[in-house]
């Protein structure tokens, strides 16, 4: 009795498989032959390479197809995107553009800042004549003026013209003191004039036009995502 | 793209249960126009492909692994790599190129299984014992006999594939369940073709003496081998 070698049950398999070549394979059949070993090996082999070709195939539990989510695809680009792909560069130029003509429009009104910040605070509000709360806290002109041959108590320093105190006759019941007209009047106006000034329309023409791109660049882009949803919830459908 | 029609089909390896053949309504797919459509991302023409082989990329996943859910797995696993790597497919069988794509998937699960051992929860009978085969796993359309003979075929066979090495298990199923050449198995398990030969050899080998063991519960598979002959 001799046992095949493992170098033997290696031919016998591959001879099974068809996997020898003609000389290999009538030498190896001439053996089986005269070796009823040889011969039991290789029905042996057989048999364990028939029953496992028997083996009951099973259908697959679910299917494995593929969403677009797990394959990492993502919505397609609407036709517009090279287009849109620009308008945040556009709404940043705007903005910048904006930035600047309301930093222009400050600094022009800047101009006149000097002037009044050179005026002295204690000394009053500008071109006014006299400090707005000393103007509070003064007494009221009919009292100083029913007092006869009182003058104003304290003045402005560079105010020119003294206010003219009338004392009329009559008791001083209808008595005023009038303020020098060209300097309490003349000034506010004079500023008011200024600040109401001529509008400039670029910055709200430049934050209008970024509002419009940018809200149709997100409007496209939805547009573009609802419509892949419906596509695939579409072909998932039976 | 796709035409589905009656045929009668014969199966590669024909089961006694289902005979040597059956009608069947089967598509039949333009596989190399889905394969291009695929490559250039076309995620439905890969579904079509996913549905043509999704049974015979679960089946070796289950053979080697041993494990349904592990096999389920290892086969979305398979099938996500494939399309990610779709494009470095270059012809020949895409059913091996498959093959190869859930061996490492399976591979990869082994490797894991390794390092985290589980349990697996198998559904308990009133006295407390485990069935093997569950109910819900059963295919209805056979009859009680044959649906116990083909758990008992299939148990055994499991069994002894599970008592071999993992390369040795992985080259029978893809040779011997799947039908590969052995270039293809060779290429599949990234082992030469002389390794294949020899592993194949020796694994028949062990699965005859496994077998054996169970041959009063498999005696018509049996029978009908002896009465075969050379």
């Amino acid at each position: 009795m001799k046992t095949p070698t493992l170098r033997d049950i290696e031919r016998l398999s591959a001879f099974l498989d068809g996997q020898l070549s003609r000389a290999e394979a009538a030498r190896l059949e001439s053996r089986v032959k005269t070796e009823p070993e040889l011969a039991a090996a290789l029905d042996d082999l057989r048999q364990a390479r028939a029953v496992l070709r028997r083996t009951p195939q099973r259908r697959a539990p679910r299917n494995f197809t593929l969403t677009p989510k797990m394959a990492g695809i993502r919505p397609p680009v609407p036709r517009a995107a090279p287009v849109l792909s620009w308008a945040s560069a556009v709404a940043m130029l705007f903005f910048v553009c904006t930035l600047g003509t309301n930093l222009l429009g400050r600094l022009s009104f800047g101009a006149a800042a000097p002037m009044m910040a050179a005026a002295p605070v204690g000394a009053g509000g500008g071109y006014g004549g006299g400090p707005a709360d000393t103007n509070a806290t003064q007494p009221p002109a009919s009292l100083e003026s029913a007092l006869p041959g009182t003058a104003t108590p304290e003045a402005p320093p560079y105010q020119a013209p003294e206010p003219t105190t009338t004392t009329p006759g009559m008791g001083g019941a209808e008595g005023y003191s009038t303020p020098a007209p060209e300097t309490r009047a003349m000034p506010p106006e004079t500023t008011g004039a200024k600040r109401a000034g001529p509008v400039n329309p670029w910055p709200y023409v430049w934050l209008g036009l970024a509002a419009v791109l940018i809200g149709s660049a997100m409007l496209v882009r939805w547009a573009g995502k609802r419509a892949f949803r419906r596509k695939a919830s579409q072909k998932q459908k039976p | 793209m796709e035409i589905r029609e009656w045929i009668w089909i014969q199966p590669p390896h024909y089961t006694r249960r289902r005979g040597r053949g059956f009608w069947g309504k089967i598509s039949l797919m333009d596989e190399p126009a889905l394969i291009r459509d695929a490559q250039h991302g076309d995620l439905d023409a890969f579904n079509s492909l996913v549905l043509a082989y999704q049974d015979t990329v679960f089946n070796t996943a289950l053979r080697i692994l041993s494990d349904e859910d592990l096999a389920a797995d290892a086969s979305q696993e398979a099938f996500l790599s494939a399309f990610r790597a779709l494009n470095s497919y270059r012809g020949g069988s895409f059913r091996a190129w498959l093959l190869r794509t859930v061996t490492n998937a399976c591979y990869d699960e082994l490797r894991r299984k390794k390092r985290r051992p589980t349990t697996p929860l198998e559904p308990d009978r009133d006295d407390g014992e485990e069935v093997e085969s569950p109910r819900w796993l059963a295919d209805p359309s056979a009859s009680p006999e044959q649906q116990l003979e083909r758990e008992e075929l299939e148990h055994a066979i499991q069994h002894c594939l599970d008592a071999l090495p993992a390369d040795f298990r992985t080259v029978v199923v893809l040779a011997d369940i799947q039908g590969l050449d052995y270039t293809e198995v060779a290429r599949a398990a990234r082992v030469p073709l002389g390794t294949i030969k020899s592993r194949l050899a020796r694994a028949r080998l062990r699965l005859r003496e496994c077998l054996q063991a169970f041959r009063e519960l498999l005696p018509a598979a049996f029978r009908l081998e002896k009465e075969s002959g050379l």
